[in-house]
């Protein structure tokens, strides 16, 4: 029920969709789940902790859970989410921006079935996007990472320059600063995922420019932690921990875990609670942790580091607190103003700090 | 024992109509054995893959709105290839022809004309033209390999298509994300059969099979492309221009592709984004192949192809199949295909060693 | 009978070989005795081919025994063949086009490249098949490829050698040379089988004759002591084809002209043609002979517009006094000009295509094609009245080309092109590989053609047919054209000189 994927199959309930195939039965009453990842389910990664969330909500909830994986985005993935929820899928997940358009006429076809969507910014009654607060964890990884660094200079393979990761680099940047003010980041963005080759070719250039901490910014491969191990630099990443890939040089991990919030979205989609909302979930609601911490962090800083995560997870503390400059200097936002999740959420600029312009 | 291959007096129709069926059939025994040797109910496997397309009309839609594409893009290749003009870069025409399309929402997000959508599609097919053109310049300029070109300028459209989507085409409102605004309704295709996303581009695609059939089953500059690639030296004796054959075949498989991807974006896409093409431009490679690069053939190649496709999809729901099996299956079905075929020109008889 | 051994050094038992329905041999008998040169005489098509290849581990026969020096073998490839002392020139020669002679050589000969390569030049110098080692293959004439066929059999000093139609291509001191040598190796205890349909040659060189037709043996003679008319009997189970027509020359208006034509073509190995003059008129047919490679490709390509010269040097080649040099193919066919080449397998005629679609290929302004669509049904008829017309052996229109016989497809093509009704025709080799009474079917055609007026320029390595059927010769050497040379006037060694250069030479220093 957790990792084997199991067909669904059910009563289509869609008018003209109905399943031709009476194919693998199961409990009728059964809540059907889907999860459509972009990327192969390895052993970690983004595409990993999904499946690890919604399995356990499956576990919890009594239900079923299909996993699709590698789907491209696009009319594929399109028709992949109907043909799921034309055959029974009553709580459909999806693991990528990519999916939103699809997702959304996913959602209008089939007023009963949930959807929850990753990373995006649209809502409807029956969809509802969600997204990691990664900048409260990040920013407790900046801070060990100015305290290991000897060069001065951090370097971040990033997959895509959304609002999402570009708040995870600036709060890592800013947490650096607070260690050492003199800190500068650079970003490599590979427009991707799940691109092994690319990942490490944008590391190995990092590593070369005298970057001495690489932070792995939403890669679902472990090349960037493997070839860190190798250059002997310390190496941090989002969503599950790639320790086992660099056993002396891993700094930690920003972790995920999607269980309790995929639980209580399919507790209220049995429930007929469902709403469409935006959910942007941090430290606080138990979706983001830090964890596996490098020895070598001095225990100084690793005492800094536990009170600013005790006071992020209290809500007595915010990374994006004014004064935050740009990288052209000016004042974005003035001196005792927090940002809210809303301009966080739609973030276009770097801090000062960042040295590599955003792609516009 | 021992079997020779005998040359045939003429191809023989009969295994040329046998031949996809013994194809599908020993790519169905294998596929078989494979699905069972991965621990997946193979016989379930094969059964979604191979009937489930064809067994409700929401499939059978999807199949369509999949087969245009590589009907279209196929029936381009397929007249190069008879002219020994090898296009292996129709993903990158197709990429480059989506890119020309979009131009036109892209630049006028106002623009409500009734004439924008054929507008774009013209745009699509000069953009998909221009690109495989390029290649033909070399090829007839410099004689440089239009295999190598056309394949490599495919990577360089991707990155086209990436610089515009992170850059000036970005959707403003879009957070970032590598993708244009949704376009306006006007620059979407009319659709075709109702409550289905099956579009108008499934008449370009059946269009342009009837012409690609009058070019080369019937027309004069048909011949004179399969002359010119078949027997150059005869083309040099007849008079048909080499150069010509390469410009024509990829101008006319260039332009296919461009409209396939002008297609794409006016149909199920409605923006341009990155994956715009779903590899389409070389699974149309198999398609064209598969239907012995005969018009008809390769609407029956295409159909195959498309429900192979969309029952791999459903396998992969119903039946717990990866996604990586069903590209087994296609190149099972391609490898099969391509040693059937010997028997329409070959036939096949036991050696007899003379009495010592 | 040479030498006095009782024993056959190879001897065949009822062999017999089918292509399915096609029967290439049946139970066919055959003894060739040690230092005996022994001719297998036959049409194209009788089984010549077949018969050797199985001799020579190509093919299998179905039925029936082989015997090599009285112990019964069965070579299974030509490796084998060559182990047990067999070496074979085939007619359609097994050279790779893009490697050099040498490379070629050195496929089937050990030895170091050095070391082969002097013998290449010692056998060709001894042999009068002089050859560059270091050429490309496919940069060489037709008889060039022979000559290296030739020598790489005789670099394996086999027991046995198989000659299949040699002498096709050779300039006739040339082919004296060759039966010299062929007698050489005899005296030496080489045996030979030359297959041939040439009478006179085997009547000079063989000292046995075993004559096929059809695939069945139908009879055994000593040449040297049998008429030819029997032979020939024998050969093609009927009288000798009649004569040629009638008529002599009447020659009108110059229809094609070649004035100061200089040329170098790509091909590092062709010499390039240098202040070329020529005319055809009307009512006559001119000869161009010489040994392949002497820029006869180049000519016809030139003349046929398959090469075309640039604007400037368009009055080069003048057909009824208009520059043509710089049209195409194409636009010279429409102007009235028809060829046929001399590979007419992938050049004049496309092997995977039907007759009727190959009938497309130079006719297709002859009313086959309507706007823009091939007419199959009228394609078809011009095809059938081509095979009617010209004896074209052929189950019928919808056949490919590639299975025709040599003979019925050069015929074939030559129907296609006269019907053309060209005002000049250019054909080159018309007959080579084609049986006697096909090549004299072909010859009638030529000279019919004439006597209506046609102007026909026929580039040939075979003399004898030159003096056959042509009005004038010229003689085509190192890219030079020797001055015109009446036919009655002249004779097989005033060609045979300025084929070689002597006459040329002569020629100079008396000037």
């Amino acid at each position: 029920m957790t990792q084997t994927r199991r067909a669904f199959l059910g009563t289509a309930s869609a008018a003209g969709l109905a399943s031709a195939l009476p194919l693998k039965l199961s409990a009728q009453d059964a809540l059907q789940m889907a999860l459509v990842t972009p990327s192969p389910t390895a052993d970690v990664g983004w595409s990993h902790t999904l499946v690890e969330g919604a399995s356990a909500a499956a576990e919890a909830v009594g239900g079923e859970l299909s996993v699709l994986e590698n789907i491209a985005e696009g009319p594929d993935a399109d028709r992949i989410m109907q043909r799921a929820a034309a055959n029974g899928a009553g709580f459909v997940i999806l693991g990528s921006f990519g999916y939103m358009n699809g997702g959304l006429q996913l959602a209008q076809r089939y007023p009963q079935v949930s959807v929850l969507h990753a990373s995006g910014y649209q809502v409807a009654p029956n969809f509802s996007p969600f997204a990691a607060k990664y900048y409260q964890g990040t920013y407790l990884m900046g801070m060990a990472a100015a305290a290991l660094s000897k060069s001065g200079k951090i370097g971040s393979v990033s997959a895509f320059a959304i609002p999402e990761l570009i708040t995870s680099v600036n709060a890592f940047a800013l947490g650096a600063q607070a260690i050492n003010p003199e800190i500068e980041v650079s970003v490599v963005w590979v427009n991707s995922w799940f691109d092994p080759a690319s990942e490490r070719e944008a590391a190995q250039a990092l590593i070369s420019q005298g970057c001495d901490v690489m932070f792995s910014n939403a890669q679902d491969t472990p090349s960037v932690i493997a070839l860190a191990e190798e250059a002997g630099v310390y190496a941090c990443n989002l969503n599950s921990s790639m320790q086992s890939y660099a056993p002396n040089y891993y700094l930690g991990v920003v972790g995920t875990d999607w269980a309790p919030f995929f639980t209580a979205q399919a507790r209220a989609h049995l429930e007929g609670t469902f709403e469409g909302a935006n959910y942007y979930l941090g430290i606080a609601d138990e979706v983001v942790y830090v964890d596996d911490w490098n020895g070598d962090i001095p225990s100084e800083v690793m005492g800094r580091i536990d009170d600013r995560l005790a006071a992020i997870g209290a809500g007595e503390f915010n990374p994006f607190t004014g004064p935050l400059v740009d990288q052209a200097g000016e004042t974005r936002i003035p001196e005792g103003t927090t940002m809210t999740d809303q301009e966080i959420q739609g973030m276009d600029w770097h801090v000062a700090g960042v040295t590599t312009p955003l792609p516009s | 024992m021992q079997f020779d291959l005998i040359r045939r007096d003429r191809a023989s129709i009969s295994m040329a109509l046998l031949a996809p069926l013994l194809a599908l059939l020993a790519t169905g025994l294998v596929s078989w054995a494979i699905f069972a040797a991965i621990g997946t109910p193979a016989g379930l496997a094969l059964w979604t893959m191979a009937a489930s397309p064809f067994t409700n009309w929401y499939d059978f839609s999807e199949v369509l709105l999949k087969m245009a594409p590589l009907l279209l893009i196929a029936q381009g290749l397929a007249i190069g290839f008879r002219a020994r003009v090898f296009n292996i870069g129709a993903e990158g025409q197709l990429i480059l022809g989506a890119i020309f399309a979009s131009a036109l929402p892209v630049w006028f997000p106002g623009a409500t004309s009734p004439l924008l959508w054929p507008a774009m599609m013209v745009a699509g097919m000069a953009g998909g033209a221009f690109w495989a053109g390029i290649a033909a310049f070399w090829r007839t300029r410099l004689n440089a390999n239009e295999i190598l070109v056309t394949l490599m300028l495919s990577l360089i459209a991707v990155q086209v298509l990436n610089w515009l989507l992170l850059g000036p085409w970005k959707d403003p409102a879009g957070f970032n994300f590598p993708q244009t605004a949704m376009f306006q309704a006007q620059a979407l295709l009319p659709g075709l059969l109702p409550g289905t996303r099956v579009n108008i581009a499934l008449l370009f695609a059946s269009v342009a099979s009837v012409a690609a059939y009058i070019l080369m089953q019937r027309g004069v500059a048909g011949y004179r492309l399969v002359v010119t690639g078949t027997a150059p030296r005869a083309a040099g004796y007849a008079g048909f221009s080499a150069a010509r054959g390469v410009w024509l075949s990829l101008l006319i498989s260039g332009a296919a592709a461009g409209l396939a991807g002008a297609a794409e974006v006016a149909g199920p896409l409605g923006q341009l984004q990155r994956s715009v093409s779903q590899g389409y431009g070389f699974a149309a490679i198999i398609v064209a192949y598969l239907g012995g690069l005969h018009p008809l053939g390769i609407v029956v190649s295409s159909l195959v192809m498309s429900a192979l496709y969309i029952g791999g999809d459903n396998a992969a729901v119903f039946a717990d199949l990866p996604q990586a099996a069903v590209r087994v299956v296609q190149g099972l079905l391609l490898t099969f295909y391509l040693i059937a075929a010997t028997l329409v020109r070959y036939r096949i008889v036991r050696a007899r060693v003379a009495p010592a | 009978m040479a030498g006095g051994d009782a024993h056959p050094l190879l001897r065949l038992e009822g062999v017999s070989k089918s292509y399915g329905p096609v029967h290439a041999n049946r139970s066919v008998d055959l003894a060739v005795m040690p230092r005996s040169i022994h001719a297998i005489l036959g049409e194209n098509g009788a089984g010549k081919s077949t018969l050797m290849k199985m001799i020579y581990g190509v093919e299998t026969p179905d039925r029936g025994r082989i015997h090599w020096d009285g112990a019964p073998v069965a070579p299974a490839s030509p490796a084998e063949a060559r182990a047990l002392g067999i070496g074979m020139v085939f007619q359609h020669f097994s050279l790779f086009d893009t490697l050099t002679v040498l490379e070629n050589v050195a496929l089937v000969v050990p030895g170091k490249p050095r070391a082969l390569a002097a013998r290449i030049r010692d056998l060709g110098r001894d042999y009068g098949l002089e050859v560059n080692p270091d050429a490309r293959v496919h940069a060489l004439s037709v008889g060039e490829r022979q000559r290296v066929e030739i020598l790489r059999c005789l670099m394996l000093d086999p027991k046995l050698l198989i000659l299949d139609e040699p002498t096709a291509v050779l300039p006739p001191q040339m082919v004296a040379r060759l039966f010299d040598t062929l007698r050489a190796l005899r005296d030496r205890g080489v045996s030979i089988l030359f297959i041939s349909h040439k009478l006179d040659e085997i009547r000079a060189l063989c000292d046995t004759a075993t004559i096929l037709r059809d695939g069945v043996v139908t009879g055994r003679a000593d040449p040297r002591v049998t008429d030819t008319r029997t032979l020939a009997t024998m050969m093609i189970g009927r009288e000798m084809p009649s004569p040629l027509p009638a008529g002599t020359a009447k020659p009108g208006e110059v229809r094609l002209a070649l004035s100061a034509l200089d040329w170098t073509g790509p091909d590092p190995f062709a010499p390039p043609l240098e202040g070329i003059e020529l005319a055809v008129r009307a009512g006559e047919i001119v000869g161009i002979a010489g040994i392949s490679g002497n820029g006869q490709a180049d000519l016809a390509a030139l003349v046929s517009g398959e090469q075309v010269l640039p604007q400037a040097r368009s009055g080069a080649v003048a057909l009824d006094g208009a520059a043509i040099g710089h049209l195409g193919a194409e636009a010279r066919r429409k102007r009235g000009l028809a060829f046929v080449p001399e590979e007419r397998l992938g050049r004049g005629a496309i092997p995977e295509m039907a007759l009727w679609q190959n009938a497309v290929l130079t006719a297709h302004d002859r009313g086959l094609v309507r706007r823009g669509m091939i007419d199959r049904d009228a394609a078809t008829r011009f095809t059938e009245t081509c095979i009617a017309d010209f004896d074209v052996r052929t189950p019928g229109p919808h056949a490919e080309a590639g299975a025709l016989s040599g003979g019925n497809l050069q015929k074939f093509v030559m129907g296609r092109e006269i019907m053309l009704a060209p005002r000049v025709l250019l054909v080159q080799q018309p007959t080579w590989g084609v049986d006697v009474a096909a090549a004299a079917a072909i010859r009638r055609r030529l000279v019919e053609m004439r006597n209506a007026g046609c102007a026909i320029l026929v580039i040939s390595e075979e003399i004898e047919e030159l003096f056959e059927i042509c009005d004038r010769l010229h003689v085509l050497r190192a890219g030079r054209l020797s001055p015109s040379l009446a036919t009655p006037s002249t004779s097989a060694e005033e060609i045979g000189e300025w084929m070689i250069g002597a006459a040329e030479d002569r020629h100079a220093h008396a000037v």
